[in-house]
């Protein structure tokens, strides 16, 4: 086995050990998903999106909140695995394996738990909620998820783990829900600048209009390798 | 001194040396404030006849008190675990340590709620500002006795602090008003209550008795179980894992 391959593996392990991130794969979809759709009256709204559509608000709250649960289970995973890995990370960096394979072993892992997340948050969804682009919804949660947890892995870096989760839990609450929300009648100048804008545009066209738009994706693509080279840096200063 | 004073100073020292707990008092209301009430205005479908940014507004005024007030209450008991049993041992009274604990946490309270109201009138008239600022305490209080018995049943930060910012979230969105939710759950929430005190204060100028009596109410009950909840933990002397 690689030394790449050795090292995701170990940091599956560990992450298997902690029983809280665990349990998030569980709680999170659940909370996210099942409770705010049962919580959800029956009405018709009218989305803001890149045409007019009115749908129900049941349909609204599932597809905002799935790409949300998978961005705060990745950007927890991401934080921890950070925080919990560090002090490993460098003792085999001293030991002779390169940092580039640590790095990669490390955003390895932390892809592998965002599209993890994500297939557990979509199926929670699937039982109430028919985007008509499917795998153009999947594509936009999963890249809400990958961008979140990049973000995990930098403010691991800068903030203790308590602290680190805090900011972690509201911000994809406040970006994905109040500010990408499409019942919002106009978007603010900030919420263009949000981790959540394009993949979001991406994932609600997707749910309502059929109109997923290759290049808004692409710029979530670019703000992911924007986050991601980010990530690279912060860990890779973590393993001087 | 005596003994409360010295335990509830003991415990003020211990909780303002941590960074994280002043940013939580003074950094986090202003920008949940802020951040309802903008992103609210959003939403004019979801206002229920209110302007939505004051919707909004008032929503994360509740939310941030009672969020934080729960974080200490939660602290406060976790604290109690790793120290109140050796008080006990050197002499310290339960119902003075329970009393400090009490202490500490009004009065954490009483600041974020000063905080959050002051920020809240920043953009909002607030027509009764002190029935509106009793209701935020007592909206703080009843999620700060919530973190007291969160931290007796899950006396983990990490855990406690996941179930309380769910919790609050929940509670905030099905107690707010920003989701006209159809179930009968909502109304017994425990932020049920005091939002609507709150926004009645906020808005109107009084609160509606029912509101308030239930609103004590609910506060007494937290406040036993909140008592066998730190004899439990600080009950015998004893380290309970």
């Amino acid at each position: 086995m690689s030394r790449v391959g050795a090292a995701v593996l170990a940091g599956a392990r560990e992450y298997r050990r902690t029983p809280v991130l665990l349990a998030l794969f569980v709680v999170l979809p659940l909370y996210a998903v099942v409770v705010f759709r049962a919580a959800t009256p029956d009405a018709s709204v009218t989305l803001h999106l890149d045409s007019t559509v009115t749908t129900s608000m049941d349909a609204v709250m599932v597809s905002v909140m799935t790409p949300m649960a998978g961005a705060l289970l990745a950007g927890i995973a991401g934080l921890f695995l950070t925080r919990s890995a560090a002090d490993a990370d460098g003792r085999l960096v001293l030991a002779g394996v390169r940092p580039g394979e640590m790095i990669l072993a490390r955003l390895g892992l932390l892809a592998g738990v965002s599209a993890l997340g994500t297939g557990v948050a979509v199926a929670a969804s699937l039982f109430t909620f028919d985007p008509v682009q499917p795998g153009w919804f999947v594509a936009g949660a999963l890249l809400v998820a990958l961008i979140y947890g990049m973000l995990g892995v930098a403010v691991g870096t800068v903030l203790s783990r308590l602290a680190g989760v805090y900011v972690l839990l509201f911000g994809p609450m406040v970006d994905v829900f109040l500010y990408q929300n499409p019942l919002g009648t106009e978007t603010p100048a900030v919420a263009a600048l949000l981790p959540a804008h394009y993949p979001l545009d991406v994932a609600m066209n997707a749910a309502f209009t059929g109109g997923a738009d290759p290049g808004t994706f692409a710029l979530g693509v670019g703000y992911l390798l924007a986050v991601a080279g980010l990530a690279t840096a912060v860990l890779a200063r973590t393993l001087r | 001194m005596s003994r409360l004073t010295a335990a509830t100073r003991a415990h003020a020292r211990s909780f303002v040396r941590d960074p994280v707990n002043l940013a939580f008092l003074f950094v986090f209301p202003p920008v949940v404030v802020q951040v309802y009430g903008q992103a609210m205005e959003r939403f004019p479908e979801l206002s229920l006849g209110s302007d939505p940014g004051t919707v909004g507004s008032i929503a994360g005024t509740l939310f941030a008190t009672a969020f934080v007030a729960g974080l200490i209450g939660l602290f406060q008991l976790l604290s109690a675990r790793r120290g109140d049993e050796r008080l006990l041992i050197a002499g310290f009274g339960r119902s003075s340590l329970l009393a400090s604990r009490l202490v500490t946490l009004v009065a954490a309270t009483l600041v974020v709620a000063a905080v959050s109201l002051t920020v809240l009138s920043l953009g909002t008239d607030v027509a009764a500002p002190g029935l509106a600022y009793a209701a935020l305490v007592a909206g703080g209080l009843t999620y700060g006795l919530i973190g007291v018995l969160v931290g007796t049943l899950l006396p983990r930060d990490l855990e406690g602090s996941l179930v309380l910012v769910f919790l609050a979230d929940m509670d905030s969105a099905l107690s707010s008003g920003v989701m006209a939710v159809d179930t009968a759950v909502a109304d017994v929430l425990p932020l049920h209550h005091p939002h609507a005190a709150f926004s009645e204060a906020v808005t109107e100028g009084s609160i509606a008795a029912g509101d308030a009596r239930a609103v004590v109410a609910y506060l007494l009950v937290l406040l036993a179980a909140a008592f066998f909840a730190h004899r439990w933990v600080a009950g015998d002397g004893g380290e309970r894992a």
